[in-house]
């Protein structure tokens, strides 16, 4: 249950997203509190990535609003975004800088006074300061992965989201990743907002799971609660059991990202 | 967030970020160097022999060595500026750090300003280039057309950004399909802007469409310059009134495209 007295980081009500070919989100409400350590879910198609692209601004909803630390979008998005700390498993580290020198350049987009420190610390929660001098192209997908989350935690942000942040880690690192992230919301009372596929480490790292399927909340509370109201023993069994569900009905935006339905291209 | 900066020092700390950014890309990319020394130079020797050569044939003598070579430098402010600020945009679609960058603090305009500030240096390098060339190789006299010169700079400066913003816009709005109009938008304009010789040369049904866009008159007064006869204010008021108003809807044009990149999801198109 939630706690009054604990501030919302993340505030989104309401959000609605259409495509051309169907409708993505429907009227999604979605709240992270301070510190608190959230888990976004659901099978591919479900609107995950394009709730959490609108929760930090990236992509406009069609109706409801987004507030980050109490800073509405988009107004508010540059005050905001210096609060909030993102990256995915996807995203790849440009070709031609060294590490230090992409995370010094993350470190001043986001505002910091004197990027180095924040630079070696970071490095070094994750295990990884060896790295410092690397070009991109050196790195493992494993290790582009950790330059991420220590580009995403370097400012201490409020928020801290992660699109499949271990989906391209071996568990020794995913481990690493944990312990790292586990530490910094310990210390910094960093809250977090996470997706993944991978339900054994949503349990892990999690207190509190949203799932969503064909664009809508369908259940939002603690892991093993939320499997049990849907009589399922776990959130792996959840999870197959909504997949099926979503295929079987057909999930309006699944498989389509918003540049396919939108077929803009020259 | 311990010891964060604020206000103009964080403005101030984005800009520069990007600009060091764009200046890594350069710098371990030495290839991105043709642009700002092979083309100036291929572009100065290529219109400075081809002025040389009518001259002798007795077409226009110095003077239109003089329209050419000033042309051609003039241009490559215009090339130059548009160029650096469109490939700044495209550098972070090529290596998807657009989203990334997008939740940041950054502004739409501090990348902008960042990546024209870095540019700046590759303007130097590249007029720098083709006024040496220009110099050396055809005797050409830059400082005979006096201080006069800057103000035209500065607009066809505003000019080639302008031209940039268009084309970022563009890409926002259509993906990197649209990239092709970063090289290629430039040499539409450049006929039609009476680069090396004035508009009445035009075929007559292009004429009007010349005389809308800043880089004729601008060009017009920088070759008032070169013909002695001083600055040609009424052709310079032009240039500012045009490129004030080419600037404007540039700014429009992309503010729009930036709302429909974000209304219709394209930013997952650099994931």
């Amino acid at each position: 249950m939630s706690n009054p007295d604990v501030a919302n980081v993340l505030v989104a009500k309401g959000l609605v997203k259409r495509y051309r070919r169907g409708l993505a989100v429907d009227r999604v409400d979605l709240t992270v509190r301070e510190g608190e350590r959230v888990a976004l879910l659901g099978p591919n198609g479900a609107g995950k990535t394009t709730t959490l692209l609108m929760c930090l601004g990236a992509v406009r909803p069609d109706s409801g609003s987004v507030e980050i630390v109490g800073r509405r979008l988009p107004k508010g998005r540059s005050a905001a975004m210096a609060q909030i700390g993102f990256t995915a498993g996807y995203l790849p580290l440009p070709d031609r800088i060294r590490v230090r020198e992409y995370l010094h350049l993350y470190g001043q987009l986001y505002g910091l006074r004197r990027p180095e420190r924040q630079v070696a610390r970071g490095l070094e929660r994750f295990g990884i300061p060896h790295l410092a001098e690397a070009m991109g192209t050196e790195l493992s997908a494993g290790q582009k992965t950790l330059i991420g989350i220590v580009k995403a935690t370097m400012h201490t942000p409020r928020l801290l989201v992660l699109d499949e942040p271990t989906a391209s880690l071996d568990p020794e690192v995913a481990f690493r990743v944990r312990t790292g992230l586990a530490e910094l919301c310990a210390e910094e009372g960093t809250a977090l907002l996470v997706t993944s596929h991978n339900m054994l480490e949503v349990e892990r790292i999690a207190e509190r799971v949203v799932f969503l399927a064909r664009g809508r909340v369908v259940a939002d509370g603690p892991p093993a609660e939320v499997a049990a109201s849907f009589g399922q023993d776990d959130l792996e069994e959840l999870f197959l059991h909504l997949a099926q569900d979503q295929e079987a009905k057909g999930a309006p935006g699944a498989g389509r990202s918003p540049e396919s339905s939108e077929g803009a291209r020259l | 967030m311990s010891a964060a900066l604020q206000g103009w020092a964080a403005t101030s700390a984005r800009i520069r970020a990007i600009a060091r950014r764009h200046a890594y890309v350069l710098w371990r990319s030495p290839h991105r160097l043709f642009d700002v020394t092979v083309w100036p130079l291929v572009d100065a020797v290529l219109f400075g022999s081809i002025a040389v050569f009518f001259a002798r044939q007795g077409g226009g003598g110095a003077r239109s060595v003089g329209y050419l070579l000033a042309g051609i430098v003039l241009w490559h402010v215009v090339y130059q500026a548009q160029i650096a600020v469109a490939t700044g945009f495209l550098e972070e679609t090529w290596s998807r750090q657009v989203l990334s960058m997008s939740v940041t603090p950054l502004r739409e305009w501090e990348f902008v300003a960042g990546v024209a500030a870095f540019g700046l240096i590759k303007l130097l390098l590249g007029v720098g280039v083709v006024a040496l060339a220009a110099v050396g190789f055809y005797a050409f006299e830059p400082t005979s057309l006096g201080l006069g010169v800057l103000p035209i700079m500065l607009l066809l400066l505003i000019a080639g950004w302008s031209v940039a913003l268009f084309v970022i816009g563009l890409v926002l709005r259509f993906g990197n399909g649209a990239e092709a109009f970063a090289w290629g938008i430039l040499f539409v304009v450049m006929p039609l802007s009476g680069v090396f010789y004035p508009v009445a040369a035009l075929p007559a049904v292009l004429r009007p469409i010349s005389l809308l866009l800043p880089t004729t008159h601008a060009f017009a007064a920088g070759r008032s310059l070169v013909d002695g006869a001083g600055m040609a204010w009424d052709e310079l008021g032009l240039a500012a009134l045009t490129t004030l108003l080419v600037s404007a809807a540039a700014c429009a044009f992309l503010a729009r495209m930036l709302r429909i990149f974000r209304e219709r999801g394209y930013v997952t198109r650099y994931t």
